[in-house]
C-alpha cells in the first residue's frame, strides 16, 4: 500500500511538472509584453524598462523558468499584476467556494443519482425504469450554462421564487427588476465583495454558537442552484452507471446463490450487488470530482459564483497570467489529489486490486 | 425405505421465450425419502438444473412453474401454515407451490439449500468468504430465534432499508454478529479447510477451486438444511479435487442424515453416491429407480445408452457407444407427440410414436419407466426404419 502510494505520488508530481512547463511555455509564446501588462497603463518606457529588469524578464528562457520553478518549489506564486496581491492569497480566498459548489454538486448527484439507479436497475422496463432513463438522458444532453439560465430565469425572474440567483442575497423578490435578465451577460455581472457573504463554514458556526439556522437557510438558498446545475451532468451519469451496474451485477450467479441462502433481498441489493456495482463507479465519481473543481467555470460564471473558476475567467480577461497559472496549477494538483484518493479507495473496496 | 420428504407431482417448468415456448421440465414426478441421497442424472440441456431451481423457487424470468406440486414434510411448518393456507397443507406436508412467495423465500437456507456448478462465480468476490458463510447462519439463527418463530419460519426473515443503513453506521447493529462468523469458521473447519480462522478472512480469489466448492458446501450447511441440493458439484473441478468433495458430502450425510438431491451428468458420482436415480431427458423423468434398478435392470433404451457411453477402464479394446443424434430441441412447437427419445432410439417401434405412458419396471418396486419395452419384449421386426422418420415423426422434433 504504501509502495503503491508512493508510485502514484511520483506519477503525481510528473503531472504537476508537465503542467507547470506547460502554463510556462504558454505564456512566454502568448502575444503581449508582460513588463507592459504589469507596468499598467499610461506607463512611460523608462518605467516598462525597470519593471523588466527588477522582474528578471530581460533574461534568458530558460532561467527565467528555472527562477519560477524554483520560486513554486518554495511556494511562492508570484504576484497578481492586476489585483496586485499575492497570488498565493488569492487562490486560497476562492479555494472555499469552489470547494463548497463541488462537494454540493457531488451530494445532490449522489444523493439522486444512486437510489434512482438502483430502482432503475431492479425495475427494468417498469414505468419508474423509463422515468429515470428518461431523466438521466435529459440530464447528460443538457448544456450546463444554458440549464443555469433557464433555472434563472424560471425560478428567480418569472415566478419571483424568493432566489438568491446570483452570488450574493441583494437580489430582491417580488419586485420584477426587469433589467435583471436583459443584464445576464459576463462582463455585466458584478460580484460586490469578491468575498460570498456567508461560507458554509460561517452557516455551521452560526447553527453551532447563536443557534441560528438563517445563515445556514441563507447558504443553502445561494447554493442549491449553482448545486443542481453543476451536479444534473454528473446525477444523469451516475444514473445510468448504476443501473447498468446494477443489472449486471443481478444477472450474475453469485446473486443465485445468496438467495439460495435465504439472505434478505434488501441486503443482497445493497451490501453484494450495489457496493460491487460502486467500484468501478467510483473511478468516475473521482474523476468527476476533479471536473467539478476545474470545470466549474461556466457554472460560476452563470451565478456569480466567486470561486477559481470564475477568478481564473477574470484573470484571462485581464491576462493575468500569474493568477492564471496559480490556478490552473491549484486545479491540476487538486485533481492528481482526488485521483490518488480515489485509487486507495479502490483498493479498499476491491480485494482483488489490492493484492496485485 | 424411510419417510418421504419431499414430494414432486407432474411439476411442469417452462420458458415463456420470445422464439417460443421451452418445455424445460414437463410433467416430473419424484419421492425423496429422508436421509436418503437422490440422483438425477441426464445430458446437458435436459433439465435437470431447472427441477433444482423450480424446487428453490428460484427459476428466473421468463421461467415460470406451470403446473404440478412440490409437497414438503415439515410438521412445524404445516401447523404454522394450516390456519392461513389450509389448501397447502396436507398432514405434515406442505405444497410449497401453494404458499405465497415470503413462506418459500423463508424455506430457502433453513429447509432448502444449494451447492452450485461453478464456486468462483457462486461467491461474491469482494466479501470475505467467512462473512458471505456467517450470512448463511445469520439467516438461519434468526428465522428460529425471533421470539415470533412462527412468523419468522413463515415470513422470513425481516430486514429492511433502513435496518441496513443504521447497521452500515454503527458497527453493533451489523446484520452478521461475531457468534454467526465463530460457527462459520467451524463450519469452514468442518469441510476441510485447513487453518479456518484466517481462511475465514480471505477473498474468494484466494481460494483455490476445490476449497471454495468445500466452502460453499459449508455455506449450505450453515443453515442445517433438510434437504441439500447439490447443482453438478464436482463438474468445474479437477478428477482428484472431485473425489476428496464427494467424500466430504457423503461424510456429513451420513453424520447428519441429511437428504441431498445430487444433480449430475457423471454417472461415476451416481454411482458412488446415490440410494436412488432418476434418469431425465427432454424434460423428462423417463427412468427411475433404486441403483440397481438403474445400473442393472433397466429398460428404457435412453437409459442403457448413457451407461454405454461412459468409458470403463478395464474394459480393454472395448470401444465408446455413444447416442446417436443430438438432444431434441425443447421448444414447444418442435416437439412431436410421441416417445422425445424415439428419434435416437436404436429400439423404436409403432409404439412409441403414441403418447408414452409410465410403466412398472422389472426391478424394484420403486422401479418405473416410460418406456413401452418395460412391458413388452422388444422383438427385432417391429422395429422403424430410420427413413420413417425422416418422411413422419422426424420432422417433428
Amino acid at each position: 500500500m504504501l509502495k503503491f502510494l508512493i508510485r502514484r505520488l511520483l506519477q503525481g508530481i510528473l503531472v504537476v511538472w508537465g503542467v507547470i512547463t506547460v502554463m510556462f511555455i504558454l505564456r512566454a509564446v502568448s502575444p503581449g509584453d508582460p513588463a507592459v501588462l504589469m507596468a499598467g497603463e499610461g506607463a512611460d518606457d523608462e518605467i516598462i524598462q525597470r519593471v523588466r529588469e527588477a522582474e528578471g524578464l530581460d533574461e534568458p528562457l530558460l532561467s527565467q523558468y528555472l527562477d519560477y520553478l524554483g520560486s513554486i518549489l518554495v511556494g511562492d506564486f508570484g504576484f497578481s499584476w492586476e489585483a496586485r496581491s499575492e497570488v498565493t492569497a488569492i487562490v486560497i480566498r476562492r479555494i472555499p467556494a469552489t470547494i463548497e459548489l463541488a462537494v454540493a454538486a457531488t451530494v445532490v448527484a449522489l444523493v439522486i443519482a444512486v437510489p434512482l439507479g438502483v430502482i432503475s436497475g431492479t425495475r427494468r422496463n417498469e414505468p419508474a425504469d423509463y422515468g429515470a432513463t428518461l431523466f438521466s438522458l435529459l440530464g447528460i444532453s443538457t448544456p450546463n450554462f444554458w440549464l443555469g439560465l433557464m433555472l434563472i430565469l424560471v425560478l428567480g425572474v418569472w415566478y419571483g421564487i424568493p432566489y438568491p440567483s446570483i452570488g450574493t442575497s441583494s437580489f430582491s423578490t417580488g419586485s420584477f427588476v426587469v433589467e435583471y435578465p436583459s443584464s445576464i451577460g459576463l462582463g455585466l455581472f458584478d460580484f460586490p465583495t469578491g468575498r460570498r457573504e456567508i461560507g458554509f463554514t460561517a452557516a455551521v458556526s452560526a447553527v453551532l454558537f447563536e443557534q441560528s439556522l438563517s445563515e445556514l437557510g441563507a447558504w443553502l438558498r445561494h447554493i442549491t442552484l449553482p448545486a443542481l446545475t453543476l451536479g444534473t451532468y454528473f446525477t444523469a451519469l451516475i444514473t445510468r452507471l448504476t443501473r447498468s451496474g446494477m443489472i449486471d451485477e443481478l444477472g450474475k450467479p453469485y446473486v443465485t446463490s445468496m438467495e439460495a441462502k435465504g439472505l434478505p433481498r434488501i441486503l443482497i441489493l445493497y451490501k453484494h450487488t450495489l457496493r460491487n456495482t460502486m467500484i468501478p463507479i467510483i473511478t468516475v465519481i473521482g474523476l468527476q470530482i476533479g471536473t467539478l473543481a476545474g470545470g466549474a467555470v461556466i457554472t460560476e460564471t452563470v451565478f456569480n459564483w466567486p470561486g477559481l473558476g470564475l477568478r481564473l475567467i477574470d484573470a484571462l480577461n485581464d491576462r493575468d497570467w500569474p493568477v492564471i497559472q496559480g490556478i490552473v496549477i491549484f486545479i491540476a494538483v487538486g485533481f492528481v489529489v482526488i485521483n490518488i484518493v480515489v485509487d486507495a479507495l479502490y483498493n479498499y473496496l476491491d480485494p482483488q486490486v489490492s493484492e496485485s | 425405505m424411510t419417510e418421504d420428504i419431499l414430494k414432486i407431482s407432474d411439476l411442469s417448468t417452462r420458458f415463456f421465450t420470445s422464439e417460443g415456448q421451452v418445455n424445460a421440465v414437463e410433467r416430473i414426478s419424484l419421492n425423496v425419502g429422508e436421509g436418503e441421497v437422490f440422483g438425477i442424472v441426464g445430458e446437458s440441456g435436459s433439465g435437470k438444473s431447472v427441477t433444482a431451481l423450480s424446487i428453490v423457487d428460484l427459476v428466473e424470468s421468463p421461467g415460470q412453474i406451470t403446473s404440478g406440486s412440490i409437497e414438503y414434510r415439515n410438521a412445524e411448518l404445516a401447523d404454522a401454515l394450516e390456519a392461513d393456507y389450509p389448501d397447502a397443507v396436507d398432514g405434515e406436508f406442505v405444497d410449497v407451490l401453494s404458499v405465497p412467495e415470503s413462506v418459500r423465500r423463508s424455506l430457502r437456507g433453513p429447509s432448502f439449500s444449494m451447492i452450485f456448478q461453478d464456486p468462483e462465480s457462486s461467491f461474491n468476490p469482494s466479501v470475505t468468504v467467512g462473512e458471505q458463510i456467517a450470512e448463511a447462519v445469520e439467516v438461519q439463527r434468526r428465522a428460529r430465534a425471533d421470539p415470533r418463530s412462527t412468523r419468522a419460519r413463515t415470513q422470513g426473515v425481516e430486514y429492511s432499508l433502513s435496518g441496513y443503513l443504521t447497521s452500515a453506521l454503527l458497527p453493533s447493529k451489523r446484520f452478521v454478529t461475531t457468534e454467526s462468523k465463530e460457527r462459520a469458521i467451524e463450519l469452514l473447519e468442518m469441510v476441510g479447510i485447513p487453518d479456518p480462522v484466517k481462511r475465514a478472512e480471505e477473498y474468494p480469489h484466494q481460494y483455490s477451486g476445490g476449497m471454495l466448492q468445500r466452502a460453499m458446501i459449508a455455506q449450505a450447511l450453515a443453515g442445517e438444511p433438510d434437504v441439500l441440493i447439490a447443482d453438478e458439484p464436482t463438474t468445474a473441478l479437477d478428477v482428484t479435487i472431485q473425489a476428496q468433495v464427494l467424500d466430504i458430502l457423503s461424510e456429513l450425510q451420513r453424520e447428519v442424515g441429511m437428504t441431498i438431491l445430487l444433480i449430475t451428468h457423471d454417472l461415476g458420482v451416481v454411482a458412488r453416491m446415490c440410494d436412488r436415480v432418476g434418469v431425465m431427458y427432454a424434460g423428462e423423468i423417463v427412468e427411475q429407480g433404486t441403483l440397481a434398478d438403474i445400473f442393472e435392470e433397466n429398460v428404457h433404451p435412453y437409459t442403457a445408452g448413457l451407461l454405454g457411453s461412459v468409458p470403463v477402464l478395464d474394459d480393454v479394446g472395448g470401444r465408446l457407444r455413444p447416442i446417436e443424434g443430438n438432444v431434441p430441441s425443447l421448444l414447444d412447437s418442435e416437439m412431436g407427440g410421441g416417445c422425445y427419445f424415439a428419434d435416437r432410439c436404436p429400439k423404436a417401434m409403432e409404439e412409441c410414436l403414441r403418447k408414452p405412458r409410465t410403466f412398472d419396471g422389472p426391478g424394484s418396486d420403486d422401479h418405473v419407466s416410460m418406456c413401452y419395452l418395460a412391458d413388452h419384449p422388444y422383438e427385432e421386426g417391429e422395429a422403424l426404419s430410420d427413413e420413417h422418420f425422416e418422411s413422419t415423426g422426424g420432422d417433428d422434433r
